[in-house]
């Protein structure tokens, strides 16, 4: 593996293979959790960590795991990860644990976990095993940022919890509600298709 | 042994089972003493809160929070304080909301004529929508909420944010998006505070 490589498995996590964009994955928790900024933010960054060092551990043990039972040990690495991120955001952040309630948990079934653990780790050495989930990871959180970025500034006027909307400003009550992720993740998937082909699809 | 072998398969899972349960267990075990901390703190200041108490840092949480009496009454907890010289009590609710349990606070003056205030302990509700129960826009209207024939109205439906609410006939506004969580608010509210008058009726 080269530094041009891992330069390469970058660029397809971020944009032309990005998880949102080409796989659909990780849809369930883009429309739950993006209509405020900092929830979007600990849960991509909790996606972000479980899922490169689920790779890592995984492409570390993948000479001893038994071929039957390789989908299990995954889910169970994983499951280890989120645990430890929800351990810790009860002990050291206990607001944020608080309002996102159960979607840390869920963080055990967003498919790019499973996808990467089984796409890559599984074939890969541990270095870019842990690259290549630590960009899905971003991959993921860049898309989901913007789309929470639209969703809370339109829907309550703030950004991050600080009010910046001038107080004339209506709020989009369907911008904090589930299907107006739809709608941008719709129109993020056909402004990004575009520009992949340049226009001609 | 060979890798595809049922005994390796076995004995592999038990081990790596073992294993990562064993150093979950430890994680939880070595925080267990902060997140208890923490909860009992954001108990403390979950009654100092909906009873009106002024605070600021976690150290005059715990000595405002001292120098509130429990008592108990037909088998019931209660916390009774003072504030601004009256008497107030505060008692624990729970009640299910859309998704899950909501706990929280409610303090209420001594003759269960107005609510001091209400405070959100814990609750599943959608965030953003029903999650904003624990909003403090949300909680304030609780304020000297009056208590009209021993009850409440939180608004829900096409009622939410419509202009209804009047501290004085003791209407609050629901949550707009959250018809479901605003009205078990409102059933939870008012079946504590029958309760409580049931409780306090007879002290005056």
């Amino acid at each position: 593996m080269t530094a041009k490589d891992l330069k390469k498995i970058s660029r397809e996590n971020l944009w032309f293979n990005n998880p949102i964009f080409i796989q659909i994955l990780g849809i369930c928790s883009t429309l739950a959790v993006t209509n405020l900024l900092t929830n979007t933010l600990i849960m991509t960054l909790g996606v972000t960590f479980a899922a490169a060092f689920s790779n890592l551990t995984i492409a570390f043990m993948k000479e001893w795991i038994p071929r039957k039972v390789r989908m299990i040990v995954q889910v169970l690495i994983i499951s280890f990860y989120v645990i430890i991120v929800d351990i810790l955001l009860r002990a050291f952040l206990p607001e944020i644990s608080k309002s996102l309630g159960p979607y840390v948990g869920l963080i055990i079934t967003n498919c790019i976990l499973m996808g990467r653990a089984e796409a890559f780790a599984q074939s890969n050495s541990p270095l870019p095993a842990f690259w290549d989930g630590l960009t899905s990871g971003i991959g993921y959180m860049w898309v989901l940022m913007a789309i929470a970025f639209v969703r809370e500034f339109l829907g309550f006027g703030t950004l991050f919890g600080i009010p910046v909307a001038p107080s004339w400003f209506p709020q989009w009550t369907i911008m904090v509600m589930a299907p107006s992720a739809f709608f941008l993740v719709a129109l993020l998937l056909w402004f990004a298709k575009n520009r992949m082909t340049g226009g001609k699809a | 042994m060979k890798k595809d072998s049922i005994l390796y398969t076995v004995v592999f899972s038990f081990i790596v089972t073992f294993l990562f349960v064993f150093l979950l267990a430890v994680a939880n075990e070595s925080t267990s003493g902060i997140v208890q901390r923490n909860q009992e703190l954001a108990r403390q200041k979950a009654v100092l809160s909906a009873m009106a108490v002024p605070f600021k840092t976690d150290e005059e949480v715990r000595t405002l929070y001292g120098s509130i009496e429990i008592v108990e009454k037909e088998g019931v907890k209660l916390f009774k304080g003072t504030q601004a010289g009256k008497l107030v009590y505060a008692k624990e609710f729970s009640g299910s909301g859309l998704w899950g349990t909501i706990t929280g606070i409610l303090a209420v003056d001594e003759s269960v004529s107005q609510i001091v205030g209400i405070q959100i302990v814990s609750h599943n509700e959608t965030p953003g929508l029903g999650g904003r129960v624990a909003d403090p826009w949300f909680k304030e209207q609780f304020r000297g909420l009056k208590v009209k024939n021993g009850k409440i109205q939180v608004t829900y439906g096409s009622e939410a944010g419509s202009g209804k609410a009047n501290k004085e006939e003791g209407i609050a506004d629901g949550i707009t998006g959250a018809s479901r969580t605003s009205q078990s608010m409102d059933t939870i509210l008012n079946s504590e505070l029958s309760v409580l008058k049931k409780l306090l009726g007879g002290t005056k």
